[in-house]
């Protein structure tokens, strides 16, 4: 079975929601390209979830428009929509078999017996589950659940999937292999994907693009890597990886730490106050004074947490300024760390220096 | 050395015997605490079922036999009596289900508040005595009673409808005693329905009637069993309302059974009706399990 | 009527002569109620007061509960009223002591009632009641009327599977002479009530459903007992009954065997059936005397004894319900009417 070439593309414009004076959504615009795998990712109350449940039409929306491939639906009942769902708690139906719960989209399209044996069957063997027909959902784990849920999903070969949190029940190790299972899944049939998480890992690791939501807002939407490094608000940046955050000054369109003149390579305005986003493992201890394009500050040495495969250890700067520096645990710099307590010297590049709106 | 000498006296492992003993101390320490809850089903439930069994085996000259059984079966009024009961309690069922499922439904779809509210006027005519309850019942049915006055002044009927004094009158009233324990146990059970279980056969390509039959009717399988289970049991011992509302022309067993110990001088008369009732409601709630239970505890297991 | 038992004490006068001795005390149970009330003002307070003992009281539902106290061995009462046919039945399973009737004088009392082990206390009769906006003057006046659908037509209730008014009811509606009525031809009887079964609308089974049915024009003929048929004319509600055709059923009073304090039972059984006693009783309430000698005390004014169900005038127009006959057929009976019932 493939999907591939009846993916469709998503164009969303406008979207508004609030229950009461709360607003959940506002005006939200949003482009998913056919085939495409996007990522909604924000933390609890962002609007999220609410998003994924207009699309799927369990909400109604004040105004706005979802277009599917050219077609209006936001007026569209859910059971018109054909849109495949993973719920974060799959949603299956306990009191019918694994087959009987794959089956369900199917007989409600009145595909033939023959048929619904057949695709059950495919769909069964996609998700690895071959043999597992007969179960009933309580003998299954949770590994096992959630692939049912997603061959229940797919099984009518939707137009759209919607996944809302599906490996949140997840454990760690499992959730690690069935991200690259999703992921090997998605390139193999190609359905544009809309998949909320507040994971930020999860999204980095699946996703074509993430969308990071922030108070019923899209505050950013990029590819992973580009989101990684050039965060455009300290939202951004904070939620997304690690980073440790400098208030600067910019007179004359040079940044200012305290007495120290920072450089770096994003653009600026000519003046304000702004935060430098540092990620940890662009910090480095610097051995003497700066080259043109490197940035030394002066700080003390805090304490060095052991992570196994790396470290990372706290450096006060001044002004209460904590940076946090991360580096592989190699035997040559583990011997020359510093003590804790000592005055040290860290430099920054001016490439992965970047200024994020102070908010 | 210490520890050595502990071993010496155990056959495995270090202080087994200590533990062993500490878990048997612990056992009856349960079963110490529990001892009080046992002794009162012992002497509340199980010895006087046990006396009245035995008293149905012995005849008015306090003999041992199965006198009061065999005039059960001889006698064709006991036998017609056990029908009636049977209809009664089947129609009073069958009626709290068509008024009480979709009251239940409703709840459940509410916000819980309102829900709660509602929940407090299902649960209203609990406090106030079926005595009460029934004559009022009489007062709005009878022959020139409200509802019959107003049908015909509105010219709806010629004549009033004969509500009461039939099986009509012992059916309405016992389905208002009775609903509440149909729609509690239903309502918890689809409180309880996972709300993302709908949307997903929505959002299947269920049509709103067909996620209702194919997903949220067998979910709520369990609560409509236990609450119909509760409705049937207690419909088959029911004594007041058939009496008034039945105006003695709907005779159920429960008033048989009191009839039977005024009329005959030894207790065995009543008792065996009353070992009789016992035993149907029993092999009823078997049956019940039987075909239903293990359906329903598949889907509750499920959750 | 409630089954808690209240321990009304009636005040017995305190005693000038001996105030230094406990007084001794009887229990007698009875059916509660108005009934049980008006024994208290015209029987056991004065009963107390002269023979200077105190009189506790029970409520019973029943010979049950005497069958129960003497199986039990714990008989906590010295006098019980029951129904006539209930001492009867009684004093054939030995339940009751013999009465002493040196003690106790019966005259006035109908023989029939005074037995070696019971003896009659007062009466209740099962009356034809009708509405008279339904039929005006001209109602259902005999059992015959009241089976009559074709005559009479209109709802019906009569009283639910108490055979023993009901059969006799059923046979007077056959044509049984009254006074042939006892010895009761139980088939005769039984095929009798098969004819009326089906145009009952309700049976009744307490008193006060049977007034309720009646009071509110659910039915339009019933029988009734006297005390309810009397409360609804003084009520103001449009019904007329008389005592013709009446089945008067006696209440009756007897000493549970191994009764604690049986001789003093004794002396105040002989006081209740005094005929001054009996008079202010039947003043109090519809339940006429035992004792025809209360109607000659003088206490009862012309007036009242034509309403009271057992004067000599009305008693005359009654059918006595036989105790004895159904002490010997209220089980067979009883079970073949429930089956024609259910038929």
């Amino acid at each position: 079975m493939s999907t591939l070439g009846a993916a469709l593309p998503i164009r969303i414009r406008g979207i508004e929601k609030k229950y009461g004076p709360v607003t959940i959504l506002q005006r939200l615009d949003l482009d998913v390209a056919a085939g495409e795998f996007l990522t909604l990712l924000g933390p609890s109350g962002s609007g999220k979830t609410t998003l994924l449940m207009i699309l799927a039409g369990f909400v109604r929306p004040d105004a706005g428009s979802i277009k599917i491939g050219g077609d209006e639906i936001i007026a569209a009942p859910p059971h018109r929509r054909n849109i495949g769902m993973v719920f974060q708690n799959y949603a299956l139906f306990p009191h019918m078999s694994v087959s009987q719960n794959i089956a369900f989209p199917l007989r409600q399209r009145r595909v033939p017996a023959a048929d619904i044996v057949r695709r059950v069957t495919s769909a069964l063997e996609m998700v690895r589950l071959n043999g597992y027909g007969e179960r009933r959902i309580n003998q299954l784990s949770g590994g096992q659940r959630q692939r049912v849920a997603l061959a229940r999903a797919m099984v009518f070969e939707p137009r759209i999937v919607l996944m809302d949190e599906p490996l949140s029940a997840l454990d760690k190790g499992l959730r690690e292999h069935m991200q690259l299972e999703l992921r090997d899944l998605h390139r193999s049939l190609g359905m544009t994907t809309i998949y909320v998480t507040h994971d930020q890992r999860e999204a980095i690791t699946m996703s074509d693009r993430i969308a990071v939501m922030n108070g019923g807002a899209i505050e950013q939407i990029d590819r992973p890597e580009a989101l990684y490094a050039h965060p455009r608000t300290h939202f951004v940046a904070s939620f997304i990886g690690e980073s440790s955050f400098i208030p600067v000054d910019i007179r004359d369109g040079v940044p200012w730490f305290r007495d120290a003149k920072l450089q770096t390579t994003a653009r600026t305005s000519s003046s304000g106050r702004y935060l430098m986003s540092v990620r940890p493992e662009k910090v480095r201890l610097a051995a003497a004074g700066g080259d043109d394009g490197i940035n030394i500050l002066a700080g003390v040495m805090g304490d060095v947490i052991y992570q196994g495969d790396s470290f990372a250890c706290s450096i006060d700067i001044g002004d209460g300024v904590k940076l946090t520096m991360r580096d592989y645990c190699r035997e040559d710099t583990m011997a020359r760390l510093p003590a804790r307590g000592e005055s040290i010297r860290v430099s920054i590049a001016a490439s992965d220096a970047i200024l994020v709106e102070a908010g | 050395m210490l520890s050595s000498q502990v071993n010496a006296t155990v056959d495995g492992g270090l202080n087994q015997d200590t533990l062993r003993r500490e878990a048997r101390r612990e056992t009856w320490k349960a079963f110490a605490l529990l001892s009080p809850g046992m002794a009162v089903v012992c002497l509340a439930i199980l010895v006087p079922i046990g006396w009245l069994f035995a008293l149905s085996l012995f005849d008015e000259q306090g003999r041992p036999s199965f006198e009061n059984y065999a005039r059960l079966v001889e006698q064709r009024s006991y036998i017609q009596t056990f029908i009636t009961t049977f209809q009664i309690a089947f129609t009073v069922t069958g009626v709290c289900i068509v008024l009480g499922y979709p009251l239940a439904y409703m709840l459940s779809q509410l916000p819980r508040r309102i829900a709660q509210i509602g929940l407090i006027c299902v649960l209203l005519p609990f406090w106030t005595s079926v005595l009460v309850r029934t004559y009022a019942w009489l007062v709005l049915l009878q022959r020139r009673g409200l509802v019959n006055t107003w049908l015909t002044d509105l010219g709806i009927v010629s004549q009033p409808i004969a509500f009461i004094n039939n099986f009509n009158g012992v059916v309405i009233g016992m389905t208002h005693i009775l609903l509440p324990f149909l729609v509690l146990p239903l309502y918890a059970s689809m409180r309880s329905i996972d709300k993302d279980c709908l949307r997903a056969s929505l959002n299947l390509g269920a049509s709103p009637i067909a996620a209702f039959w194919q997903v949220f009717l067998p979910l709520s399988i369990p609560g409509l069993v236990s609450g119909v289970v509760m409705v049937f049991v207690l419909s088959l011992g029911f004594y007041i309302t058939p009496a008034l509302m039945g105006g003695g022309r709907v005779v159920m067993w429960a008033m048989r059974i009191e009839q039977t110990a005024s009329l005959y001088t030894n207790w065995g008369a009543a008792s065996a009706l009353g070992v009789v009732l016992l035993v149907t409601t029993l092999i009823i709630l078997g049956l019940f399990q039987w075909r239903l239970g293990s359906r329903a505890a598949a889907a509750w297991n499920a959750r | 009527m409630t089954r808690s038992s209240l321990f009304a004490v009636v005040t017995a006068a305190t005693m000038v002569a001996a105030p230094a001795f406990a007084q001794q005390s009887i229990t007698v149970s009875s059916a509660g109620g108005a009934y049980q009330e008006a024994q208290r003002k015209a029987l056991f307070t004065p009963t107390a007061k002269e023979l200077g003992i105190t009189i506790k009281e029970d409520t019973t539902t029943g010979i049950n509960d005497v069958r129960l106290q003497v199986a039990g061995r714990a008989v906590k009462w010295d006098l019980a009223q029951l129904n006539g046919y209930e001492c009867a039945r009684g004093a054939k399973e030995g339940l009751f002591e013999p009465i002493d009737y040196k003690i106790v004088d019966t005259t006035g009392i109908d023989p029939r009632l005074v037995h070696p082990e019971w003896v009659a206390i007062s009466y209740t009769s099962l009356v034809l009641i009708y509405n008279t906006k339904v039929y005006g003057e001209n109602g259902p006046k005999t059992w015959a009327d009241f089976w009559d659908v074709k005559k009479f037509p209109g709802r019906r209730a009569l009283s639910h599977v108490f055979s023993p008014d009901m059969l006799s009811v059923a046979a007077m509606a056959d044509g049984v002479q009254m006074d042939k009525v006892y010895p009761l031809d139980m088939d005769r009887a039984l095929k009798s009530f098969a004819k009326i079964k089906n145009d009952v609308s309700a049976w009744w089974t307490s008193g006060a459903q049977a007034t309720q049915l009646v009071k509110d024009g659910e039915v339009d003929m019933a029988s009734i007992w006297n005390g309810r048929a009397s409360a609804l004319v003084a009520d103001g509600a449009p019904v007329r009954f008389s005592y013709d055709q009446a089945v008067l059923m006696p209440g009756c009073i007897a000493i549970p065997k191994g009764a604690p304090n049986k001789a003093l039972a004794m002396k105040a059984l002989a006081n209740f059936l005094k005929p001054e006693l009996q008079a202010d009783f039947s003043l109090l309430i519809a339940n006429g005397p035992a004792n025809q000698g209360a109607f000659s005390t003088g206490k009862i004014p012309p007036e009242r004894a034509a309403q009271i169900n057992s004067s000599p005038d009305n008693a005359k127009k009654q059918v006595l319900l036989d105790p004895t006959y159904w002490a010997d057929n209220l089980v067979t009976a009883t079970e073949k009417l429930n089956e024609i019932m259910q038929r």
